[in-house]
This record gives structure tokens, C-alpha cells and sequence, in this order.
């Protein structure tokens, strides 16, 4: 329970960030729904309200980006939720009439949305501000098309990798650089000789990162949890039910699931005495986003990051991050668009991890870069990249940056969200009562297709 | 004197009377009595408020409510909170109260004790229960690993999660224990001398003494508590629900209340929703007329 | 859940004086006697740590390095005042504590108010349905607080006031049924003469209310503004549904926030989860110690779980 942390690229920005800041939603010139966006001029008077983000409360990357927009349209004026996205108050702020004007959604949770028809589509406002969705990841580009159509613009982009506590592997004669974690069985025999303590663990060998990480165990074996399109559900494919499997076997050692869970509810996640620096794991799937806390928290910490791999050897990675839409009923959707596309050019991203780098040397910092959804500024962000004192921080960003050119998301599904709740409480249910797990998929399957079907009428 | 001269004393009490009224009628119309009749209204609709279209649908929602296995998830978590919940703390608040009772001048100081609990917040209790339930070093299995038994994994293992909830909820028992103690108090003293006379045994003078005298106070914890149960809400929510992922509790822990309101304000679907309303307002009707109609054969009033 | 009913038979009057009862029998001295002394010893101090214990390890836990919050001694290896000041800068803690003060002031007062009008009404006039009337007041006790929460949602966002504080106290002006028949009570063990003697000398009835009605019904009025300040200061659901904005959480809400979002406490980050609950807690606490004896003896004398 608890604790998963959500694969949400905005989470790297509150880390550092919380509450604050805010206010009622904006009003601006009124923009009819479905009325062609023109370029937002410079000098309009407008009023933009941006729900699942935060500016005060934000670390640099927010505030350089948004001070530059403002820069660009000293004339708008923008609020924050100061609060990253939630579903619940989203839909409230729609269903009461009170729409935010743009809006930060995490993109394995746009089908939803885009089938309920509360965004808008974004053709004319790419046109209007001259976005070129070409420059951004493939992977995260699919994320946010429905039928051809683009419902969002990419923010960051969170790739899935092993990180590993290279000392740990080391003390168990395993060598953390060349470990073949496409071997399965390699991988259980490993995590027994890292597990320490038995059924009151006081270390873990492998965390799989269930069920969370399903998705990411089953495209390893080779059948996605869902098609590429979205709409069919693969969870009743054997495949998926062997990964699942597999995975879950993962906790024995440590005697069972749940002991497993209560020692890792334990843990100083975020902290100098984490799980690595206190050698309570071995090795876990993780965000590279973990990598910046980790280079805040503890520093010198010895983590070997390895991609993860498919069954046939081949690297891979599970990615998603944020992204920027339009309500439907935004107030001011030029507005929005120019907000939108100022927040995701190539230059906000280099000025924001400029900024980024200011602050990790201030403060003597490693700067582990910025993630973004745009590939053309992770170029430049990472040529510029200096690592120099840190080396298995180097290695690991080599790593994030080689993974992400293999990278599968989950597409955009019109029940989305159900979806995924039916992925985890299958995985839940298996790992919980010890039920046989393809027949919990197949279960799941047929339910969770039943509201594709659905929602995609 | 009066200006009104017009009206009869009667005429111009009864006016008074309503403008002393007015705030309750007003809020009962707006507040209660209109907002029943609007959740039956809804409770047959399909509403959403984000579509624009409402559906009459007569009674869909009721019939997919007796096959939707999430209602019978919450329903048996429901049940089974409320049956050992309710005489848990009737017990203990009981135990409690006797063992207070015999405190003398203190008993100031340990009812203020024991009422800690019930003014701390809901979403405080939770917060505090997700530490000390912790499976591998709460302070509860410390507790219990320093008298050698083995800790459960209360939060994770899904056998465990409502056991432990019950346990949080007890943790408040202190309100019943002060309703005990004052009617406790009340019970005359001569009863007890009589029946020592009479060579009478402590057992016997709490069984046909002191239960009879407190039925009173018993048969109302009973009803209020058992109300309360059906309607277990904040604590649980604060510790599973909400913006998290709830893992093996999504189910253990899903009472009927928190799966009526996600349904209401996290999937707004509003018209199953007051479906699930008001199967909960009769079942709630129902039970407390059982428990008023049993309580004759049981309840002693003074006067009877 | 508010407050809850009585049954008529448990309401004695509220100022009755505390009967000290020690209904220990004398059965003989010597080691028998002693040992028993001592179990009874052993038990009430064993008992007490079970409620109040949990608190004190909180405040303690909430002081605590991160990686320290589980382990079992009372204090860390050094005291951190610093987990608050990180809360306080993570989160608008003084503004949620601000909205909570307001809701639960604005609240508490206009329920103190409109019920003890309606009692007055209940209690002093004499007019056709009166009897009906009340026992629909009773009734409406009963009413399980889930059935309404949907139709007042709409209600207030009808009246465009969602996502502000109005929905968290306002619907207080209207009185509310357990305190109604709480103060009516009282106010029916007042000897009418007292009335009628103002009546004769030209008071009105609004003067009766506020000159008479309330200054005798005084203690019962705090129990009441005390009892429904510790309801909305505890209250989440009302903020839960109708609040969206973070700067307009109260704290209760806030809290909430604290454990969902890992980034701003909850989950791994449990001192913060901690302090943020000692912060919710102690005013409560204070209060508590200051009015103990009206909070008690309500609890005792109403007959309320007050939860």
C-alpha cells in the first residue's frame, strides 16, 4: 500500500515543491469552444489559470520556464493550483463550472479525459504557435495522439532502469555491470543470495515494484498489458500472468509480501539514510527521476544503473511524464496554447536546466540534467552535462539517456484509469490471496474491456 | 401594548414562535428535506455532472448495485467492522468504566486520559495508526513481540487490515467509557447495601444490578455506535484512500461509505451514487427500529 | 458524524454536581487486600498508557532524523525542530491553520446561536404542531450524514460557493438537531415565572431570549460551541468535497494532502507525517485541557460520542 510513487514526471518537480500559492480560476477573453486559436498576441490582457502545476511552490524548472513566459507575455496573468494533478479536483473544478484555463496531466491518464471529451484537441493551437510535435520522444508523442490527433504536449519524459547497490551485488560475488537481468532465473538466484534476514528482512534482494511495475514486467516478456492502440486489453495473455508471476515470486525470500512491504514501508525513501545508503536493497526497477533525489540525498552513494531488458536481451523502458492540455472549456485557449508551448520549447528547457545547474553548484550538488519530452533540448541539456565528480552518476545518466530510444507506453486508452486500477488490484489480488494469476487477469481482462468498449463509444 | 393589536395573544405567540423557528425550517426545506427528495430523484438518473445529459433510468443503478461485487466487498467489510466493533467497545468501554469507577478522587484525571483519543482528528488518528500499525516496527508488534507474539502485517496483509482498523477505532472508546461511568454513578447506592445484606457476590451484584440499572446508557452506545459503524469513513479514507494507491487495502478496507463517496466525488457518478445513499439510509432505518423494538425486553427505564 | 441523540431518560440537567463514588468494598487487610491493590494499580496505569501513550510517542516521533521515525527509543539521536520548520516551509501550513480557525469559529458560533433560538421556541412557546414538530427535529438526527452529501454538493455549487469556505460552516445558521433538543431540555428546567415576571414588565420576546434564555442557559451553550468546534475542526469530508484550491484547505484537509503526496511528507516521509499531525492535534488538545469539565461533563450528560 501506500508509497508507490507514481511514475508521474511531476514528482521530480515536487520533491522539492509543495503547496501554496493559487486562487480561482481565470477569466480572459472568451474563446467559444472549438473556435480556431490564432496566435495569442504579445500585449493581450489575459488571465490563466493552470491547475496541476506549481510556480511558487515549484523548484527552478517550473519558475524559469514560467518567468520566461511572462517575460514573452508580460500582459498575461497567470495562477497556479500550486498542487500537482489530481484527479478528483479536476473533475470537481469541471463539473462545477469553474475550469481551469490549461492543465498538467500525467499522460498514462489522458485517455480518460480525451474520451470524456473534457480536452480539447490541439490542431489550430499547434498551427497558431508553430509546435512541432517532431521533436518530441516518439513514445510520449503516441501517449498524447488519439486517431491522429494531438490532445497534449509532452512535458518531461520518465524512463524505467535497474538501479542497483553496486556493494551489495559485489558482497554476493555478482558483478553489477554484467549481470544478465534478461535471465529470469539468474534474477531469482540472485535476489535469494541478496536477501538478508530471512522473513524479518533486514535486507531486500530485488524489489519487482508490484503492481505498479506490471506493465514493465510484461513488455520484458513480450507481450504488452494493453494494445497499441488502446483498446484491446492484453492482461488475459499468458505472458502477462508469467510476468506477474515471476515478479511476485521475487518477494519469497524475504517471507512473503507482505513482510516484504512492512520493511519497505520503513525506509527513509527521500532521505540521506535511504534504502541504498543503508544497504536495506540490493536492486530495484525505478524513475530516473529517483536518480536526482538520490544525487540531493546521498551523494556518494555507490548505485550501478543498468537498462532493463526483455527477455531476448534487448534494453527497455516503460516511459511517461506529464503533459499540457486545454480543457474544453478553458476561458482563454490562446492564451493557453501560447502558455503551453512556452513551457515546452527547446529554449525554456535549456534556460531551465541552466537554472538547474545554478542551483546544483550552489549548493554542491550533483546536476543529473533535466528530462524533458523534448529531444531536441535533451540534446543540448545533456551535451553540457558535467558529471565529472560523480562518475557512476555520469555512467547513469549515459544509461537514462541510451534507454529512452527504447522506450513503450502505455497508449492512450479511453478507460485509462480503469485500466489501470484493473491492472493493480489483479496484481493486488494475486500477490495478496495467492490466486492463480492468469485466471485473475482473465478476469480482469474481460471487465476492463468491457469498459473500453464503453467508454469508447 | 403590543402594536399587533389586531391579533389574539394566540395568534401573536404563534408568530413569534416561527420567527424563533426559522432557521430550522429553513434549513431543514434546504438542507435536508429538499436534498432527500433531490438524491431519490437522482438515485433513478444516470447524472453526471460532467455530461450534459441526465438519463432517466429508472431502477438500473439498484439492479447493478445487487450485482456490482464492490458493493458486496464493501458491504461484508462493513458488516464485518460493525459486528466486532460494536460489542468490542461496548465491552471494553464497560470493563473501562468499572475499573475507573473504583479510581475514587483521580477519576478526573484518568477520564481525561482515556477522552485523549477522541479529540484527536480523524485524519490525525489515521496518520498516527499508519505508524504504529506498521507490520515490521510499529509500536503495536513492538508491543507484542516484547510479550512473544508474533506482529500481523496490519497495513499489507489484506487478512489483517480490517482487525486493525477495528483496533484504531477502539482506541476511541474513551466517550463511551465517560457515558458508563456518569450513569454508573447514578445507580443507587442502597441497591448494593441491600443486596450485600442479602449476601450477595460481586459477580451477582453486577449481573443483577449494575447491568440492569446502565441498560439504559448500554441500549444508546448500541445504537449510536452501531449508526457510526455503517458510516465508517474519515480515518480509513485518511489511510487508504484519497491520492494514493491503496494496494491490498483498496479492497480490505473498502467500507460502504468510502466506496459510496468515491463513486460520488472521484467517478461522479452521482446517480449510482444516491443509490448507494439510500440503500444505506433504509438499511440504517431498519436496524435502528430492530434495535429500539428489542431494546423493551432488555432496556430498564427508571419509572417503568 | 456529528453529534448524536439521547434517550430522554439519560439527560439530567448539566450542572449537576459530580458525585465522587468510590464503591470499593472494604473486604479485609493484609497481603491479599495489597496484592489486589497493586493489580488495580498495575492495571489503570497499564490502561492509561494504552490512550494516552500513542500521543506522546507521536509528538516524540515527530521530533525524530527520518530513518529513526520506527525505532523504539523515546528520543532520536538528536532532536529535530527542523521537521517542523520543513513543513511549515513544504506546506501553507499557517494559512490552512487560518482557514480552520475561521470555519471553526464561524461555525461554532452561528450553530450556539440558531439552535438556541429554536430551542427557545421549542421551550417557551406554546403553539399548535409544536409536538409534531419536534419529534421531525428528533427524527432529523437520524439522518445518516451520506444521503445528503451529493444533493448539498450541488446545492452549494448551485449557489456558486464551491471551492470556498461557506459550505464548511454556513449551513450552521440553521441549527442543528441534537443541540436543539440538547438546549431544550435545559431550557425546560427553568421555572417559567422567570418568563412570565419579564413578560409583566413589558419585555419582548427576543429579550426574553437574549436577556433571560441565555445567560441561564450559559454552561450549556459552551458545552455546545465546544462541542461543535472540535466537530468542524476534525471535520475532512466537508473539505474534502468542497475545496479544491490547497490555499483554501484547512487543516484537516491539509494533513490529508501531507499523506497522499509523497513529496510533501506521507509515504516515506513519515516525520513530517508525524509533525503535521502533532500540529492538527494540539490545539485540540489545549482546548481541551482548558475545558475539560465542560467537554466531560457534556459527553456524560448528553450522552454524545461527540465524534
Amino acid at each position: 500500500m501506500r508509497a508507490r510513487s507514481t511514475a508521474s514526471g511531476l514528482a521530480l518537480a515536487l520533491i522539492a515543491a509543495a503547496c501554496g500559492g493559487g486562487g480561482a480560476g481565470g477569466v480572459g477573453d472568451n474563446t467559444p469552444q472549438g473556435e480556431e486559436i490564432t496566435a495569442a498576441p504579445s500585449d493581450a490582457q489575459a488571465s490563466l489559470f493552470v491547475f496541476g502545476a506549481t510556480y511558487e511552490t515549484g523548484d527552478e524548472i517550473a519558475k524559469t520556464r514560467v518567468d520566461r513566459f511572462q517575460e514573452l507575455y508580460p500582459s498575461v496573468d497567470v495562477e497556479f493550483s500550486e498542487s500537482g494533478f489530481e484527479e478528483q479536483p479536476f473533475l470537481s473544478a469541471l463539473a462545477s463550472g469553474d475550469p481551469p484555463d490549461v492543465v498538467n496531466i500525467p499522460r498514462n491518464q489522458l485517455g480518460t479525459f480525451i474520451a470524456r471529451g473534457v480536452l480539447d484537441p490541439l490542431d489550430s493551437c499547434l498551427e497558431a504557435e508553430g509546435i512541432d510535435m517532431g521533436v518530441f520522444y516518439e513514445s510520449a508523442v503516441e501517449q498524447v495522439t488519439v486517431e491522429g490527433v494531438a490532445y497534449a504536449v509532452p512535458e518531461f519524459f520518465n524512463s524505467r532502469l535497474w538501479m542497483i547497490n553496486t556493494k551489495a551485488f559485489e558482497d554476493a560475488g555478482l558483478n553489477p555491470d554484467e549481470f544478465d537481468f534478461s535471465d529470469w532465473d539468474a534474477i531469482a538466484d540472485a535476489n535469494e543470495k541478496l536477501t538478508k534476514g530471512g522473513n524479518r528482512p533486514t535486507r531486500l534482494g530485488i524489489d519487482p515494484k508490484l503492481p505498479e511495475f506490471l506493465p514493465l514486467w510484461a513488455v520484458a516478456n513480450g507481450t504488452p498489458v494493453i494494445s497499441d492502440d488502446g483498446m484491446e486489453s492484453q492482461l488475459d495473455d499468458p505472458a502477462v500472468a508469467e510476468a506477474l508471476e515471476f515478479a511476485n515470486s521475487l518477494h519469497e525470500p524475504a517471507g512473503g509480501r507482505t513482510s516484504f512491504l512492512d520493511f519497505r514501508d520503513t525506509w527513509d525513501f527521500f532521505g540521506a539514510k535511504n534504502q541504498f545508503a543503508q544497504d536495506q536493497l540490493a536492486a530495484m526497477p525505478m524513475e530516473q527521476w529517483y536518480l536526482t533525489v538520490l544525487a540531493e540525498a546521498s551523494p556518494d552513494v555507490d548505485l550501478t544503473v543498468r537498462p532493463f531488458e526483455t527477455r531476448d536481451g534487448e534494453p527497455i523502458t516503460w516511459a511517461d511524464g506529464n503533459s499540457w492540455a486545454i480543457p474544453a472549456e478553458s476561458q482563454d485557449k490562446a492564451a493557453a496554447c501560447a502558455f503551453i508551448r512556452a513551457m515546452t520549447e527547446k529554449d525554456a528547457w535549456l534556460a531551465a536546466a541552466e537554472a538547474r545547474a545554478q542551483t546544483a553548484k550552489k549548493e554542491n550538488q550533483p546536476n543529473t540534467g533535466v528530462y524533458t519530452g523534448n529531444r531536441e533540448a535533451d540534446e543540448e541539456i545533456f551535451a553540457n552535462l558535467d558529471l565529472g565528480e560523480w562518475p557512476w552518476l555520469e555512467e547513469a545518466v549515459q544509461v537514462v539517456r541510451d534507454v529512452q530510444e527504447h522506450a513503450w507506453s502505455l497508449p492512450p486508452s479511453p478507460a485509462s484509469a480503469q485500466f489501470e486500477n484493473a491492472y493493480k488490484a489483479a496484481g493486488d489480488e494475486v500477490m495478496n490471496q495467492g490466486t492463480d494469476a492468469e485466471q485473475v487477469l482473465t478476469q480482469a481482462d474481460e471487465r476492463v474491456q468491457r469498459e473500453i468498449d464503453r467508454a469508447a463509444r | 401594548m403590543s402594536a399587533n393589536t389586531g391579533l389574539t395573544n394566540q395568534q401573536r405567540e404563534f408568530r413569534w414562535a416561527m420567527v424563533f423557528m426559522s432557521p430550522w425550517i429553513v434549513g431543514f426545506l434546504v438542507f435536508m428535506a429538499g436534498p432527500m427528495l433531490w438524491s431519490l430523484w437522482l438515485s433513478f438518473t444516470d447524472y453526471d455532472p460532467l455530461r450534459a445529459n441526465t438519463a432517466f433510468v429508472g431502477l438500473d443503478n439498484y439492479r447493478e448495485l445487487l450485482v456490482d461485487p464492490e458493493v458486496r466487498t464493501s458491504l461484508w467489510n462493513t458488516v464485518f467492522f460493525t459486528v466486532f466493533y460494536v460489542p468490542g467497545t461496548i465491552a471494553s468501554g464497560l470493563a473501562l468504566a468499572l475499573l475507573l469507577q473504583r479510581v475514587g478522587r483521580a477519576v478526573g484525571f484518568f477520564r481525561t486520559a482515556f477522552y485523549l483519543p477522541n479529540i484527536t482528528p480523524a485524519v490525525a488518528v489515521g496518520a498516527l495508526f499508519l505508524l504504529l500499525l506498521n507490520g515490521r516496527d510499529g509500536l503495536v508488534n513492538q508491543a507484542l513481540r516484547a510479550i512473544g507474539l508474533p506482529g500481523p502485517s496490519w497495513l499489507n496483509d489484506p487478512a489483517w487490515i480490517k482487525p486493525g482498523v477495528i483496533l484504531m477505532m477502539l482506541w476511541s472508546v474513551g466517550s463511551t467509557v465517560i457515558i458508563y461511568l456518569a450513569a454508573l454513578q447514578n445507580v443507587p447506592r442502597d441497591l448494593y447495601e441491600a443486596a450485600e445484606v442479602d449476601g450477595a457476590g460481586a459477580w451477582h451484584k453486577f449481573r443483577y444490578i449494575t447491568l440492569p440499572m446502565i441498560s439504559g446508557a448500554i441500549f444508546f452506545t448500541l445504537i449510536i455506535n452501531t449508526i457510526a459503524s455503517l458510516q465508517l469513513f474519515t480515518e480509513v479514507y485518511a489511510m487508504f484512500f484519497g491520492g494514493q494507491e491503496s494496494g491490498a487495502a483498496g479492497q480490505a478496507a473498502l467500507f460502504y461509505v468510502i466506496y459510496l463517496f468515491r463513486n460520488a466525488f472521484e467517478f461522479f457518478a452521482m446517480g449510482y451514487a444516491s443509490a448507494l445513499a439510500w440503500v444505506l439510509f433504509v438499511v440504517i432505518g431498519i436496524i435502528t427500529v430492530i434495535q429500539v423494538k428489542t431494546s423493551k425486553r432488555w432496556v430498564y427505564y427508571e419509572g417503568d | 458524524m456529528a453529534v448524536q441523540p439521547a434517550p430522554r431518560s439519560l439527560v439530567p440537567s448539566v450542572s449537576r454536581p459530580e458525585a465522587v463514588v468510590d464503591t470499593t468494598t472494604p473486604d479485609g487487610f493484609g497481603p491479599g487486600r495489597v496484592m489486589r491493590k497493586a493489580v488495580f494499580v498495575v492495571t489503570l496505569v497499564a490502561v492509561t498508557a494504552l490512550f494516552v501513550y500513542p500521543l506522546i510517542w507521536l509528538l516524540s516521533a515527530s521530533l525524530k532524523p527520518p530513518a529513526e521515525v520506527f525505532s523504539s527509543d523515546f528520543i532520536g539521536s538528536e532532536v529535530r525542530w527542523d521537521n517542523y520548520t520543513r513543513l511549515f516551509q513544504m506546506a501553507p501550513i499557517l494559512t490552512w491553520g487560518w482557514n480552520s480557525l475561521v470555519v471553526t469559529l464561524l461555525g461554532a458560533t452561528a450553530v450556539t446561536f440558531s439552535s438556541a433560538m429554536v430551542a427557545f421556541a421549542f421551550s417557551y412557546f406554546r403553539f399548535r404542531y409544536r409536538d409534531g414538530l419536534f419529534l421531525l427535529v428528533l427524527a432529523t438526527m437520524m439522518l445518516p450524514g451520506a444521503v445528503l452529501m451529493i444533493p448539498q454538493f450541488l446545492i452549494w455549487d448551485g449557489l456558486g460557493l464551491n471551492n470556498t469556505l461557506y459550505p464548511l460552516w454556513a449551513g450552521n445558521l440553521f441549527g442543528s438537531a441534537f443541540y436543539i433538543f440538547m438546549l431544550r431540555q435545559f431550557l425546560l428546567t427553568l421555572p417559567r415565572e422567570l418568563f412570565e415576571a419579564a413578560r409583566v414588565d413589558g419585555a419582548g420576546y427576543f429579550r426574553l431570549w437574549w436577556n433571560i434564555a441565555l445567560p441561564l442557559t450559559r454552561s450549556a451553550l459552551i458545552v455546545v460551541f465546544l462541542f461543535e468546534l472540535k466537530v468542524l475542526w476534525t471535520d475532512l469530508v466537508r473539505p474534502l468535497i468542497f475545496l479544491r484550491d490547497v490555499q483554501l484547505f484547512t487543516l484537516p484537509r491539509g494533513l490529508k494532502a501531507i499523506i497522499d503526496n509523497p513529496a510533501i511528507g506521507g509515504q516515506q516521509q513519515w516525520e513530517l507525517l508525524a509533525a503535521g499531525s502533532v500540529l492538527v492535534t494540539l490545539p485540540m488538545v489545549v482546548l481541551f485541557f482548558i475545558f475539560q469539565r465542560y467537554f466531560t461533563e457534556g459527553i456524560a450528560t448528553t450522552g454524545s460520542t461527540g465524534r
